[in-house]
């Protein structure tokens, strides 16, 4: 396992477009303390917004590149006939994918999480706020975030193991964000009296919508981190919880699939 | 021991666009003995590499059995006592050689120290020393090949499976390929390997394998087949009347030379006509069909 996690990581280390991309999310990160001064009561507040957001979206791009993709360029290129000849079964060649994009997301949160953190301080002390500045919050909303695209990456290998173009995995990682992201907010509406006026075909799609999807309004805590909203220990229990059963399934459906792809 | 293939009416369907089906393999039994070099010999499209991905757990059989060293071919274990080359093999290319070779090597759970060591011994082998610290993005189609076979030597396994070992290579890799083989099987090594060139069975294998549309067509040691496909010979006399030839065609040589044509069953009466007459046998040449000849009658 850990021979191929690490050949799996130094592939992605030396990615020429990862490296690209991750210069590119410093420079956002820079610009945060002089977007930030653009207000003038908050900008405290807004640097941490800025940031977390920031660091969202640059996970994001890792996850979809990454995620969808490894495992359809090893095929893509051939590099499955070398490796699956050697003696390793496909779990763990799948296992071994997943763990190094997932290893990739949590350090590229946290190299990219030590330089807001530094953009967040400049600005603080420029503008400081009345709220105080809530450091362990914003490392658990990081750290959350880091979770939701792990399982997207999850997700992402899981569409690959039986898609045959880069597309499919690709869009369905974008797709699956898009509803999982909104899922929760959908399911409050239908499962409300505004919702009820709703044709029950509708109702129904949101709520199979509901359940398919993964839920990743599980993973935000950004209000937690900018404002002084007390964090639920319950709620970060629930959402590890919720990552570790939602990302095992995916990983077993994927190993499954994949142990019955034919390698022609 | 456990044969180092065993093979049992193994089939293959693929099923195509539109549901068209195709019969890449049509019940095939074979089994390699230790020690061997086997020729899996076809042309293209006839199942030689629907067999070996079958053999190395890429594709699964539609019916059949096959197994390496009695394990069966589904488990990782099985391949852990085989060498195998890919048909124009695809290496990590961010890689440089020396690192893909690492990599091969703590797959099969060599020690760092036996790593280092034999990479360096069949980098040197395969002429790679050289480029083994640059990438292979940037290696030429004969280097890859060549690196491929590196990977495959490196464990130093019971079993290779080389699918066409020769493409893509130069003369003098070919050769060397050749002599690698050789060595292979001086050290009591099984070679199994699949080619469409039958120069290549012939100058290196003990056994050889037809497959022609996914069925075998012909199985045979190489010896045999070389012996049975003789025709004639050429014979060259000296001396002695030319019309003690008895009737077979000849065509004169410097001097008082003769080279006649005498077929396989008419040898020994000729050879006692020709003494009789005064005449001397200066040289005796056998005329065969060659492994290409015999091949393609199979495949026609």
């Amino acid at each position: 396992m850990y021979t191929l996690f690490s050949l799996n990581l130094k592939w992605i280390v030396r990615d020429r477009i990862l490296q690209a991309l991750l210069t590119a999310s410093l420079v956002l990160i820079m610009l945060v303390p002089v977007l930030s001064s653009f207000s003038m009561r908050q900008s405290q507040e807004l640097a941490v917004t800025l940031s977390l957001s920031f660091i969202s979206f640059v996970l994001l791009v890792f996850t979809l590149v990454l995620g969808s993709t490894m495992l359809w360029r090893d095929i893509e290129r051939r590099y499955t006939y070398s490796v699956l000849s050697l003696p390793f079964d496909r779990g763990t060649y799948i296992l071994a994918k997943f763990l190094a994009v997932a290893f990739f997301i949590f350090a590229g949160a946290l190299f990219i999480g030590l330089c807001a953190a530094l953009a967040i301080k400049v600005s603080a002390v420029r503008d400081p706020s009345t709220l105080p500045l809530q450091w362990g919050r914003i490392a658990v909303s990081i750290f959350m975030d880091s979770l939701k695209y792990a399982l997207l990456a999850a997700l992402g290998i899981l569409v690959s193991t039986f898609s045959t173009s880069f597309f499919m995995p690709f869009f369905s990682a974008v797709f699956i964000f898009l509803s999982g992201s909104a899922s929760q907010d959908v399911y409050e509406f239908v499962t409300s009296s505004s919702g009820m006026k709703l044709n029950t075909a509708a109702r129904v799609a949101a709520r199979v919508v509901y359940y398919i999807v993964p839920n990743f309004g599980a993973f935000n805590f950004k209000l937690q981190a900018i404002y002084p909203i007390p964090l639920d220990p319950l709620q970060i229990v629930y959402a590890i919880a919720y990552f570790i059963i939602y990302t095992t399934m995916a990983l077993s459906l994927a190993i499954w699939c994949f142990s019955r792809r034919e390698l022609t | 021991m456990a044969k180092p293939i065993e093979i049992s009416n193994l089939s293959k369907t693929f099923r195509g666009k539109k549901g068209i089906r195709v019969d890449a393999l049509r019940d095939l039994s074979l089994s390699i003995e230790p020690g061997e070099v086997f020729g899996f010999l076809g042309p293209n499209g006839a199942g030689k590499s629907t067999t070996i991905k079958i053999l190395m757990g890429l594709i699964t059989a539609t019916a059949g059995s096959a197994c390496l060293f009695g394990k069966e071919i589904s488990t990782a274990q099985a391949r852990l006592s085989v060498g195998y080359l890919p048909e124009n093999p695809a290496l990590y290319d961010f890689l440089t050689g020396r690192e893909y070779l690492g990599f091969v090597g703590k797959s099969f759970l060599m020690a760092a120290a036996d790593i280092e060591a034999r990479s360096d011994e069949v980098l040197g082998l395969l002429e790679l020393r050289d480029a083994a610290n640059r990438p292979i993005r940037s290696y030429s189609k004969g280097m890859v090949q060549r690196l491929g076979l590196a990977q495959a030597l490196l464990h130093d396994p019971d079993l290779y499976v080389l699918d066409e070992p020769m493409s893509g290579l130069d003369p003098i890799g070919r050769a060397l390929v050749k002599d690698i083989i050789r060595s292979l099987k001086q050290r009591g090594r099984t070679v199994f390997f699949s080619t469409h060139i039958t120069a290549d069975v012939e100058a290196v294998c003990d056994r050889v394998g037809v497959i022609v549309r996914g069925k075998l067509e012909a199985l045979d040691s190489v010896e045999h087949l070389m012996r049975s496909g003789i025709e004639g010979y050429t014979v060259q006399v000296s001396g002695g009347a030319p019309e003690e030839g008895c009737g077979y065609d000849f065509r004169p040589l410097k001097g008082d030379g003769r080279e006649y044509y005498v077929p396989k069953d008419s040898f020994n009466r000729f050879i006692e006509l020709i003494s009789a007459a005064g005449g001397k046998v200066e040289l005796i040449e056998t005329r065969r069909k060659d492994l290409e000849e015999f091949f393609l009658e199979i495949v026609k």
